[in-house]
């Protein structure tokens, strides 16, 4: 199985990344010169790429893998921005604490959390993962951040 | 002790890139006022189309402000630049991953780089305008722990470069026995068909994704002749334009984005139809976050309000098609079950299959008769309005 695998396997010509907001592909940059390049179906993508990430907010910059086939076929993959992008858009700040632990950067509740774990959850490579244990992960983050967890923000 | 050593091609004066103006206007500060224009473009042959904005309904004494700021003229094409990198094999996707969050539009690695006898890759990033080079690079190298600059070597790209690379993939497609989606530049290989002619441009709809094909194949089967279609989401056009071959009478496309109706109207006159009977409308984009109050036309005042009518006149058509995406379906559902008489057919694609439960929650109290074609992994859902519904 793993043989045949290989073997029909197709030449990869390249490696594209770039950062696209859900929803808003669009046949210009971006997207446009880096698919281009390769011949790749600009619409299609397009189509494709807001057809799938229309499970998330309008805007949200996504970062997209796109592996280029020297047939001009090509296959990506989509992940939601990071957690710590998720936590200063929530809490309203650009950085971080610099001195997380000591400095409180910002405050955010639980509700905060967990609906940023209900966004991460789509990602492909978090779908094994429960909300809780995620929600534990952003709750890490966010302290080595500097951003405190609250129950309830009043 | 930083060394940064690049050189550039092909400038022969220091940079100072053009302001890139996106190619398509912004609608979405107007969100909450509708205006529609007409668009005739002049010069059918001119590549990219440059359409000539003209108000429709030349009798109002006071154009609405947005038409005017609408009239500015079309931006010229935007140059991009490209910058090739030398890096270590083991940190490129670091190195890839630093350069999109220091300003680099997008990061390419190509297969064929590797430097031979050495553990060194190419890879190459784009910047757009405004983008201070080398203090990106530099930054992207020194977050990930790089104690030199690499070198690089910086090239200007053309927009025209890329665009015409994605326009010549575009190639006749069989859409159904007897039915040909062919580009404007190749010879129809059946003459005897049926051939719809495109040039499309940069807007969606060219016969060769599944959700053209299923909406082509939906219309083929449920006109007769007569129908009045509203096609929303027209992209280049290609449901109305096969809508009115197949026999339809009159046609109506209306999308959010110029170049669409731009497209759209140099492929009407590729395929000999006028606007008696293919009217191409230019609106505003709903905001996902408007609610029911907020539909495009119940805000508007004054002698737009006859214009939107025109458009969307409750109960004008007999065919509905809308191949967009998930949410615009959901959100425009109670403007697209509007738009169509009792009994008339109502299509629904730009979905995945994934997707067809949502579209069926929101529209089967609409619709009766439902059915869900597929194509891969796309979904088309259709139906006919059901006869005794009202919605205010």
């Amino acid at each position: 199985m793993a043989a045949k695998e290989i073997l029909t396997r197709r030449p990869v010509a390249a490696t594209i990344k770039l950062t696209v907001p859900a929803g808003g592909a669009r046949p210009a940059p971006p997207v446009g010169p880096a698919l281009g390049q390769y011949r790749l179906n600009l619409m299609a993508f397009c189509k494709d790429f807001n057809a799938r990430t229309q499970k998330y907010k309008p805007e949200t910059p996504m970062a997209v893998s796109i592996t280029a086939f020297k047939d001009n076929t090509f296959e990506f993959t989509v992940k939601s921005p990071s957690v710590t992008w998720y936590l200063k858009k929530a809490a309203g700040i650009e950085s971080g604490s610099g001195r997380p632990g000591h400095v409180t950067a910002s405050t955010l509740s639980l509700k905060h959390v967990y609906e940023i774990a209900k966004v991460k959850q789509n990602d492909h490579y978090l779908q094994n993962m429960s909300l809780e244990a995620i929600t534990k992960s952003i709750i890490g983050t966010a302290n080595s951040m500097g951003i405190q967890i609250v129950r309830n923000l009043d | 002790m930083m060394t940064a050593w690049h050189f550039l091609k092909h400038l022969n004066c220091t940079p100072t890139l053009q302001l890139l103006r996106s190619s398509s206007f912004s609608l979405n500060r107007y969100s909450s006022s509708l205006f529609f224009l007409s668009i005739h473009t002049t010069a059918p042959d001119q590549w990219p189309p440059r359409p000539q904005f003209k108000n429709s309904h030349a009798n109002s004494s006071t154009p609405s402000l947005a038409v005017q700021s609408m009239a500015s003229p079309v931006p010229a094409p935007a140059n991009y630049v490209s910058v090739l990198l030398r890096c270590n094999k083991d940190i490129s996707d670091m190195l890839a991953e630093a350069l999109l969050s220091f300003g680099a539009s997008s990061v390419t690695m190509n297969e064929d780089d590797v430097c031979p006898g050495t553990d060194e890759i190419c890879v190459s990033s784009i910047f757009l305008e405004g983008e201070d080079i080398n203090t990106s690079i530099s930054h992207a190298a020194d977050s990930i722990g790089l104690k030199e600059i690499p070198r690089y070597e910086v090239k200007i790209l053309e927009e025209n470069d890329w665009m015409k690379g994605a326009q010549e993939l575009f190639h006749p497609v069989e859409v159904t026995e007897g039915l040909w989606v062919v580009p404007k530049w190749i010879t129809p290989p059946d003459s005897q068909a049926m051939n719809i002619v495109l040039n499309p441009g940069l807007a969606f709809g060219t016969g060769d994704h599944p959700t053209t094909k299923l909406c082509l194949l939906l219309l083929h089967d449920c006109i007769k002749g007569g129908e009045h279609i509203l096609d929303y989401g027209t992209g280049t056009g290609i449901l109305a334009i096969a809508a009115l071959k197949f026999g339809a009478s009159f046609a109506v496309g209306v999308d959010i984005d110029s170049q669409a109706i731009a497209s759209a109207s140099q492929n009407a006159t590729l395929n000999n139809i006028g606007p008696d009977k293919l009217q191409l409308h230019l609106i505003a984009s709903q905001t996902l976050s408007s609610s029911r109050d907020d539909w495009p036309f119940s805000v508007v005042e004054g002698e737009n309000a006859s214009e939107m009518e025109t458009v969307t006149h409750k109960d004008k058509y007999d065919v509905v098609v809308a191949n967009i995406l998930l949410n615009p379906l959901l959100n425009l559902a109670d403007q697209i079950i509007f738009s169509a008489k009792p009994g008339a057919m109502i299509g629904l694609s730009g979905i995945l299959s994934e997707q067809v439960e949502n579209v069926l929650q929101k529209y089967s109290p609409f619709l009766e008769g439902i059915e869900v074609s597929k194509m891969d992994d796309w979904a088309c859902v259709s139906g006919r309005k059901r006869m005794n519904i009202d919605i205010c």
